[in-house]
């Protein structure tokens, strides 16, 4: 307190009464005060002062009030979402279109199998990362980190804790709920979480290669996750693909067992539904484990079904033959000439175990004869040969919704000459993959050519038309053919009871850098077994390929398809079959068996003419000539058991398939 | 505190009895909260200047203390050795500011500091206390001695540190002390139109800085156009995030991660460090802290007689009440975004010591004294 009085100082007291005067004009008691003009001005100043200090105090006391404000909405009232600072810096890193589409998706879509059977699902998870800046001692927070995640690298994380240049390095991408709590309850400053989501596949090595797998920002790099890798991110709903898992875990099971046993280096094996072109099962050794797709080497992600591109060899047989019937040139009672091998520049066409002898159409198929079908193909002529192969898929990629799918490797056109026309005939000099032969086969068992799909068809939904590709009583024929390969020629092994497979084997000589690949003491093959079940009413394509197998003991030293793939096939038919609703048919086997019944020398009728119409004549076009055998007036055996009480009283049924038929 | 009698008749005593010990107590706590965010910002700090940790902390605590001895120290004086120490500081500030032209160092594309061993001192952080006393005596002296021309020779002196900040260029620090003479002014009783003039002018300056400064353009696009340019806009941004993650309570000591992203975040965005780490409450109980020392000092103002203490506490106080409002509203983008350390609590030596020059002219000035003991 200063201890002068006010500068205004107006007297508290009662103002003294004056004799005559208004009580308003009384003055202050104290009359004898001198107040100079300077003071008086001075006074008058501080006055006014004094008004302007409180409005300067009140404009402070609104600028901090206005902080308070903005302090209040910044904090509690409007506060913006906490920004870390690892986010900058990724984004440093990756490209801001691609950490948009992360952000934006909430979860990328499951895939299913056509079952419902989780495939790849995106689970969200948290990833642990520090700041190495705020670490205080890495050799102890590596030690404790350790202690609660035993997985953890312990010199590695010490040595990225240690790393100061660095304000953000990950310990590890993924941690459960639990390791977070117990990592969190540590309290080792500088150490902190983010939520992320990983893709997980919880069949692990099924259909790995059809799955593809994904990278660290979850997109899709190979196989369905990349074909499909917008669709995932934008629809949510999961994404049912055509294939079983238990039907592509048999084929699996069988190929993989083929392949130790004859010491192959790989091989594939496929099942398509004839009708719709839905593959149920494709699958491709050696795989890998999808969830560590960034650790397979590039051996395992080959996909050998739709990528790898192989000499189809005699599987190619169904064609030339179905398109030598189908052309109407050639008739199934033609005899062609397998006696002499046929000699073209330096090429030399031969048989292999052959007959030497004059041999009929049937007969060319059942003994797999190189030098019949080069016949059959030079009687047909290259340009129809080309056109067929070209209308059979041949030619293009075949159209399954995977980025591995390849281009068939084809002679051109100009240089499609009388030996190429020959050799293609028994599946030489063209390379196409495991998926077009079933493609082929399946339209040859069906005379209507579809479009293989990995994605499931939407239940209701009717089945692609599909393009008839030969006339039905071609196809007909061709049945009893491939029927007749099992029964009478080299596919025995792939006989199942009751199930009528019919197939074509195919062993090719693999194709190098150098031309055919040969070894030392024998050659590099590729054995193939395509077929078809049941022959009386075609339902799936079965396909067994064993790439470079060894002949064993048990097969005599044969490395050849009908010892090889044949068995293979016909195991999975057998396994295969039950699950998917079908029964053996052994009850009605005279009949089907009969049906199916071709002669491996079908006599001719006596109105036909003699020998195959040449190849300059025209192209005989309707009437064609009558078979000699009737279209098969029987439905299918026993396809799809639609009233499980029906089958059960109504056939002997082994006791293992309606258990799987109940839980269809 | 050992209690003193209200007998004792030492230095020390008498200045017990008679200085603010409110307002001492106030700065107290600033420097309180000083200690406890540079524990804070100390290891983003360090990490950046390229120094130890410790080194850091140690200089942290003897400037802190230094400020605090400055300010009793100070305080001490009689408010006639005020007067002389803020002409002898004034015209020492002044040389050095003019000496940075030419041995500064360049920092940000600004030459305001002189390096000293140990400490780059910023001259014009001086120049604002000293300026504040001189102008108020120059404009008192003028109005009792006639024929002085006391006003004149303060514009004059303002306008020689206006010429030189703007050529460094130091367009806050400019604005600072321009707002502070302009308070004085006012309070001397400055003509209402001269007033409204001068705020107009006040409104041209700032519209010819955006124009002719890039930095401030820069700053002020961000401020209206928040989200526009990443650059500019990153940092009032990241402190908004800040104070949003911080909350009511805060994330506790050393949670905060604004320190690791922000370059200025133990001195410009100290605030938005203290949002995060410590919450709205403690925030709030700084805003009160400064808002108390400065009411407090401009009302307190209203029963002083002297014109010279009157003027000279009100530079001093609303240099201080400014500084902090600027700091504080630009780290909640109240403001466009200006680099101005919040008094006492952002690191730094010098900006300490400045500020404890200041307020312990202040304390010497508002001491209770007998009415002759005036200048």
């Amino acid at each position: 307190m200063t201890d002068a009085p006010p500068a205004n100082a107006i007297p508290r007291e009662t103002p003294a009464w004056r004799r005559g005067a208004a009580t308003g004009d009384a003055v202050p008691r104290i009359e004898m005060v001198r107040v100079t003009q300077p003071d008086l001005q001075r006074r008058g100043a501080l006055e006014k002062t004094r008004g302007r200090l409180v409005y300067a105090a009140f404009g402070f006391g609104l600028l901090f009030l206005a902080v308070i404000a903005k302090l209040a909405d910044a904090t509690i009232l409007q506060p913006l979402a906490p920004h870390r600072p690892e986010k900058s810096i990724e984004a440093l890193f990756t490209a801001p279109k691609q950490s948009n589409s992360t952000m934006a998706a909430a979860q990328r879509a499951m895939i299913t199998d056509r079952n419902g059977q989780i495939l790849a699902i995106s689970l969200p998870t948290v990833a642990v990362f520090a700041d190495p800046r705020q670490i205080i001692d890495p050799a102890d927070a590596a030690h404790r980190l350790k202690q609660v995640l035993p997985r953890l690298n312990e010199d590695e994380a010490r040595t990225r804790l240690s790393d100061t240049n660095r304000q953000f390095v990950y310990l590890e991408r993924q941690i459960t709920p639990r390791e977070q709590l117990a990592i969190n309850n540590l309290g080792i400053p500088g150490i902190d979480f983010r939520p992320t989501e990983q893709r997980h596949y919880p069949m692990g090595r099924t259909a790995s290669q059809v799955l593809g797998g994904t990278d660290v920002d979850e997109h899709g790099v190979a196989g369905v996750e990349k074909y499909f890798d917008r669709r995932l991110f934008d629809d949510n709903t999961p994404l049912r693909l055509s294939l079983d898992v238990r039907v592509q875990a048999v084929v699996r099971d069988e190929l993989s067992k083929a392949i130790d046993f004859f010491q192959a280096i790989g091989g594939c094996g496929i099942v398509m539904d004839v009708r719709t072109g839905e593959v149920l099962a494709m699958v491709s050794l050696p795989d890998y484990d999808a969830n560590d797709y960034r650790k397979a080497i590039d051996d395992q992600k080959f996909n050998r079904a739709v990528t790898g591109m192989y000499e189809p060899g005699s599987t190619f047989k169904l064609q030339t033959a179905s398109m030598a019937l189908d052309s109407g040139i050639v008739h199934i009672w033609d005899k062609f000439d397998a006696a002499h091998d046929i000699h073209i520049g330096r090429f030399t066409i031969s048989d292999f175990e052959g007959k030497h002898r004059i041999l009929y159409l049937p007969e060319v198929l059942a003994y797999s004869s190189n030098l019949g079908a080069a016949r059959i193909a030079e009687t047909v002529g290259g340009e129809r040969q080309r056109a067929w192969l070209r209308s059979m898929g041949m030619f293009a990629r075949v159209g399954i919704e995977l980025p591995e799918a390849g281009l068939p490797i084809i002679q051109p056109a100009s240089a499609w000459k009388e030996i190429v026309t020959m050799t293609v005939a028994f599946g030489h000099g063209i390379s196409v993959s495991p998926l077009h032969v079933v493609r082929g086969t399946a339209a040859v068992a069906t005379g209507v050519l579809q479009r293989p799909t990995i994605v499931a068809l939407p239940p209701g939904d009717r089945p692609p038309a599909g393009a008839p590709v030969m006339e039905p009583a071609v196809a007909d024929t061709m049945r009893r053919l491939m029927r007749l390969v099992v029964t009478d020629g080299f596919g025995k092994q792939a006989e199942v009871a009751g199930y009528y497979p019919g197939g074509k084997t195919g062993t090719a000589e693999k194709v190098g850098k150098h031309g055919y690949k040969r070894g030392f003491k024998e050659n590099f093959n590729v054995a193939a077994f395509t077929s078809v079940f049941p022959m009386n009413g075609p339902r799936y394509a079965v396909y067994m390929m064993v790439d470079e197998p060894h002949g064993n003991k048990s097969t005599y030293g044969y490395s050849t398809a009908g010892w090889v793939a044949a068995p293979a096939a016909g195991r999975v038919i057998a396994r295969v079959a039950p699950m998917l609703g079908m029964l053996p048919d052994t009850q009605d086997a005279p009949q089907i068996n009969q049906a199916l019944y071709i002669p491996l020398q079908p006599a001719r009728p006596p109105a036909a003419p003699r020998g195959p119409v040449t190849a300059g004549s025209p192209p005989a076009p309707a009437p064609r000539p009558a078979l000699t055998l009737p279209v098969s007036p029987l439905a299918p055996a026993r396809p799809i058991a639609r009233d499980p009480r029906h089958e059960a009283a109504s056939s002997p049924a082994p006791a293992a398939a309606a258990p799987s038929l109940a839980a269809r | 505190m050992p209690t003193l009698s209200r007998a004792d008749n030492s230095i020390l005593g008498r200045w017990w009895w008679t200085v603010d010990r409110w307002t001492l107590g106030a700065i107290g706590v600033l420097i309180g909260f000083g200690y406890i965010m540079m524990l804070a910002a100390s290891p983003a700090v360090a990490e950046r200047i390229g120094s130890s940790r410790d080194i850091f902390i140690l200089k942290q605590v003897f400037f802190l203390a230094a400020a605090g001895g400055v300010v009793v120290a100070v305080s001490l004086l009689s408010p006639r050795s005020i007067r002389r120490v803020a002409i002898i500081g004034c015209i020492i500030a002044l040389a050095l500011t003019v000496a940075t032209m030419f041995i500064g160092v360049e920092i940000k594309g600004a030459r305001r500091w002189i390096a000293l061993p140990g400490l780059s001192v910023q001259p014009s952080e001086f120049l604002k206390p000293c300026f504040a006393v001189v102008a108020a005596w120059l404009i008192s002296e003028g109005r009792r001695t006639p024929r002085f021309p006391g006003k004149l020779l303060a514009i004059g002196v303002f306008l020689a540190i206006a010429l030189l900040l703007k050529s460094q260029p130091d367009v806050g620090m400019l604005a600072v002390i321009s707002a502070v003479f302009f308070a004085q002014l006012y309070i001397d009783g400055l003509n209402l139109f001269l007033v409204a003039m001068l705020l107009i002018t006040a409104a041209f300056g700032g519209v010819g800085a955006y124009m002719f400064f890039p930095h401030v353009q820069r700053r002020v696009e961000a401020f209206l156009h928040p989200g526009n340019g990443i650059g500019t806009d990153y940092q009032p941004r990241t402190a908004l995030e800040a104070f949003g993650n911080g909350g009511l309570l805060g994330r506790g000591p050393g949670e905060g991660h604004v320190k690791d992203v922000l370059p200025d975040a133990h001195a410009d965005f100290v605030f938005a460090v203290a949002g995060e780490e410590f919450g709205m409450i403690v925030c709030l109980i700084i805003i009160a802290v400064f808002g108390f020392i400065v009411l407090r000092g401009l009302l307190r103002l209203l029963k002083e007689q002297d014109l010279f203490v009157v003027l000279s506490c009100t530079g001093l106080v609303a240099g201080f009440g400014l500084q902090a409002f600027i700091n504080m509203a630009s780290s909640l983008q109240l403001i466009p975004t200006k680099g101005m350390t919040l008094p006492l609590i952002s690191y730094g030596g010098s900006s300490a010591l400045a500020v404890a020059i200041g307020m312990g002219m202040l304390l010497a000035l508002t001491r209770r004294r007998h009415h002759a003991d005036a200048a």
